[in-house]
């Protein structure tokens, strides 16, 4: 298997606090890992051990075949959580500027970066300054200038932070961009449905520590399932309803009664809905609905936030 | 290397390019002219205060007063008649003056009274209480001191039987004093040769003001691309060291141009105004040296603060928490300040060459002194220990600015020392 990116046992450690606890995990050559965590989980302070800014207390983090973070500045590129850019610089000069300190040849990053612009529908703001651009059309040029040097691994902190749908839909496609061209992306959020869209694998962190590594699929199917019945229902009506392990009763607005029903793990749905039909409830409405990533988040994490990272430290 | 001047030439045009930087740099020259002239308009155009004198010796002083405040182009004081009953007695002169100088009455003839000098005493050892509205008014108790004296000193001569016209050749009397130096080409010395001090002190101060101004700009770029988050993205693109000798470099070059552009306004006029003058001071900074020792000093004067600078500022998430940590700092640098130009009129005095020897003073304290030929040794030493410690202090920063561009929240020491002792972040 080719390895973009490989952690093994990584931890890193501020003081008494641990950020990053033991971490594994490794993403193939040209797929989109997506890094979930709640806010504090230790995503940025990981990404920062993949850049090579930080060095792991522990373990070993190997990227594109390197240990040595320092040789692969040119073939990385970051887009870091909001801003990032020079405001008085002008757009074509932001991407170019950070492709030639990538390596790139001056008249060689300012002609990729006009194309860039170009093919991104951005090449009327090519010479306005990054301050008289919207925050979606920064957010570009910030992602542009990551990737004007043409990385083989891309590594996204956040990209979808503060962004309205409409941009969101268009980065997304630039993500995709990237992949069609065979380079590997890496990004954190927290946003599930970015993930759930765009990634071949989702790697799910909470106080540091690795709760999930797989597909989302995966991820989804390790999320309980759930029975929703809408209808003249008694609170209690699926009381003893095989695989049923919690029930949620909401009263709607027309008066009839909503029954959210969590299966639980494992559990047949035919066997359930089985069971619901031979109670010859007054039934208007009958979902089953399969969990999202976002369910999967909820059940793996904990739901909460994680323990703050303590001030001065870098996670 | 190449990353490096790519960073520097950024940071240059950045600030090159705004109208605000070239609207500062030429203010400033032209600020310095509106002060001197609009200080000296205001000197001139201040009208002479309003001045009574009262006689109470009989010495016959009212009229040499009024000759020697009146004399020259300026007069010091407009001498006016006394109020009313102002003359009476010496008992009483002070009381009936007073309404008169706390602006309750006007004189009979309408004018405003600012000043009332009373003499009294016998005529042979007169005395003077000077009253004035203005406590601080400018030369004239010195004038009237001065008048006082010099108008007893002739009644007495006179009273000893010497002829008018004998006082008057006394009074001429001006022994001709000229001044030589071993160091002075034609052995007497001339404004030339005072130069040397005058352009020292001036290295002193401009370097002093030109190191802070760099260094400030330095500070104010790293902390804005700290909150930016830009430092992060050129740490993944460039070593820390490259980072911050980039920025060294073109900030030194921001102020490079400034100080070209004032030196350029600076030759300009002296040479429409004393082509001479200019010419003694290029041969002073050329054929002596003085340039090459203002070189030195300002490159080394200027990576260490500004490394210090820019150490401080990433670790700042704001200028205002900068500031805290730039308190100690700057009460360090007021004190070359306070030295300067005692290192300039007595350049061998051994506190100052003691103090020459501390790193953060020398830059300054030894371009003060260059113009008056220091000892080899301690250009040599000093210069040394000044070498030694920007190599302490740039090995020392590189390892903290990384560690700072990577911090969140307040300054924390501990963070610090761990970055310096490589714990901090990745090798």
């Amino acid at each position: 298997m080719d390895l973009a990116l490989k952690l093994d046992g990584v931890s890193r450690r501020y003081g008494a606090f641990a950020a990053v606890s033991d971490l594994s995990f490794s993403v193939e050559r040209g797929a989109i890992l997506g890094f979930l965590g709640p806010n504090g989980a230790g995503k940025t302070t990981t990404l920062r051990m993949i850049l090579g800014l930080v060095a792991p207390s522990a373990g070993r983090v190997e990227v594109l075949g390197e240990t040595d973070g320092r040789r692969l500045r040119a073939r990385i590129g970051f887009l870091p959580e909001e801003r990032g850019l020079y405001r008085r610089m002008t757009a074509v000069g932001a991407i170019a500027f950070f492709a030639q300190l990538k390596g790139a040849p001056r008249s060689e990053a300012r002609r990729r970066a006009r194309r860039l612009l170009d093919e991104n529908g951005l090449g009327e703001a090519a010479d306005r300054p990054v301050r008289a651009l919207s925050k979606g059309m920064a957010q570009k040029v910030q992602l542009l200038s990551a990737i004007a040097h043409d990385p083989e691994l891309v590594i996204l902190d956040e990209p979808f932070s503060g962004l309205d749908p409409v941009n969101q839909q268009a980065l997304e496609g630039l993500v995709r961009g990237l992949k069609a061209r065979g380079a590997t992306v890496v990004f954190s959020t927290h946003v599930m449905q970015h993930a759930e869209r765009l990634c071949d694998q989702v790697v799910l962190i909470a106080g540091g520590r690795k709760v999930f590594d797989g597909r989302v699929a995966d991820a989804r199917a390790a999320a309980p399932r759930t029975l929703i019945l809408e209808g003249a229902l008694a609170a209690d009506a699926l009381a003893g309803v095989p695989g049923v392990a919690e029930v949620a009763a909401e009263r709607l607005s027309d008066g009839r009664m909503r029954l959210s029903a969590k299966l639980a793990a494992g559990a047949a749905a035919p066997a359930a809905l089985r069971a619901v039909f031979s109670r010859d409830l007054d039934v208007s409405g009958l979902e089953l609905r399969e969990a999202h990533l976002h369910d999967a988040f909820i059940a793996l994490t904990g739901g909460g936030d994680a323990a703050p990272v303590p001030e001065a430290s870098a996670a | 290397m190449k990353r490096m001047l790519l960073i520097a030439l950024r940071e240059y045009a950045a600030f090159v390019r705004t109208v605000g930087f070239w609207l500062s740099i030429c203010l400033m020259p032209l600020g310095l002219v509106g002060v001197i002239v609009f200080s000296g308009l205001a000197a001139r155009t201040a009208p002479a205060p309003r001045l009574a004198i009262l006689d109470f010796t009989g010495g016959g002083y009212a009229a040499a007063l009024t000759r020697s405040l009146s004399a020259g182009p300026t007069p010091t004081a407009v001498v006016v008649r006394p109020p009313p009953g102002a003359g009476d007695g010496y008992a009483t002169a002070a009381a009936r003056i007073r309404p008169y100088l706390s602006g309750g009455l006007d004189t009979p003839s309408g004018a405003r009274l600012d000043a009332v000098a009373i003499i009294h005493g016998a005529a042979a050892q007169p005395a003077l209480d000077l009253w004035t509205r203005n406590i601080n008014e400018p030369g004239l108790q010195a004038t009237l001191t001065a008048a006082l004296a010099d108008a007893a000193r002739r009644r007495h001569l006179a009273l000893d039987g010497l002829a008018p016209q004998t006082i008057a050749a006394l009074d001429a009397t001006q022994p001709k004093v000229t001044q030589f130096s071993p160091r002075s080409r034609e052995g007497e010395v001339s404004l030339r040769d005072r130069l040397p001090g005058v352009a020292g002190f001036a290295m002193g101060v401009v370097l002093w003001s030109l190191i802070l101004t760099g260094a400030g700009i330095l500070l104010n770029s790293v902390i804005e691309e700290k909150q930016n988050r830009i430092l992060e993205v050129l740490l993944t693109s460039a070593s820390a060291p490259e980072i911050m000798g980039g920025k060294i470099l073109g900030a030194a070059l921001v102020t490079a141009t400034a100080l070209a552009v004032w030196a350029g306004v600076a030759g300009a006029t002296f040479g429409a105004r004393n082509p001479q003058l200019l010419a003694d001071i290029a041969g002073l900074m050329v054929g002596r040296g003085l340039a090459l020792y203002f070189l030195l000093y300002f490159a080394g004067g200027y990576l260490m603060y500004a490394t210090l600078f820019a150490t401080i500022g990433a670790f700042c998430e704001t200028p205002r928490e900068a500031q805290t940590l730039l308190g100690p700092l700057m009460i360090l640098l007021t004190v070359p300040m306070i030295f300067m130009g005692q290192a300039v009129t007595r350049p061998d005095a051994p506190l100052l060459q003691a103090l020459s020897w501390i790193p953060p003073f020398t830059p300054f304290l030894m371009a003060a002194r260059a113009a008056s030929n220091p000892p080899l040794w301690q250009v040599v030493g000093t210069t040394a220990a000044m070498c030694a410690t920007i190599a302490v202090e740039l090995w020392v920063a590189g390892r903290a600015f990384r560690t700072g561009a990577l911090a969140s929240g307040r300054f924390d020491v501990r963070l610090l020392l761990a970055g310096i002792a490589g714990r901090g972040e990745a090798a």
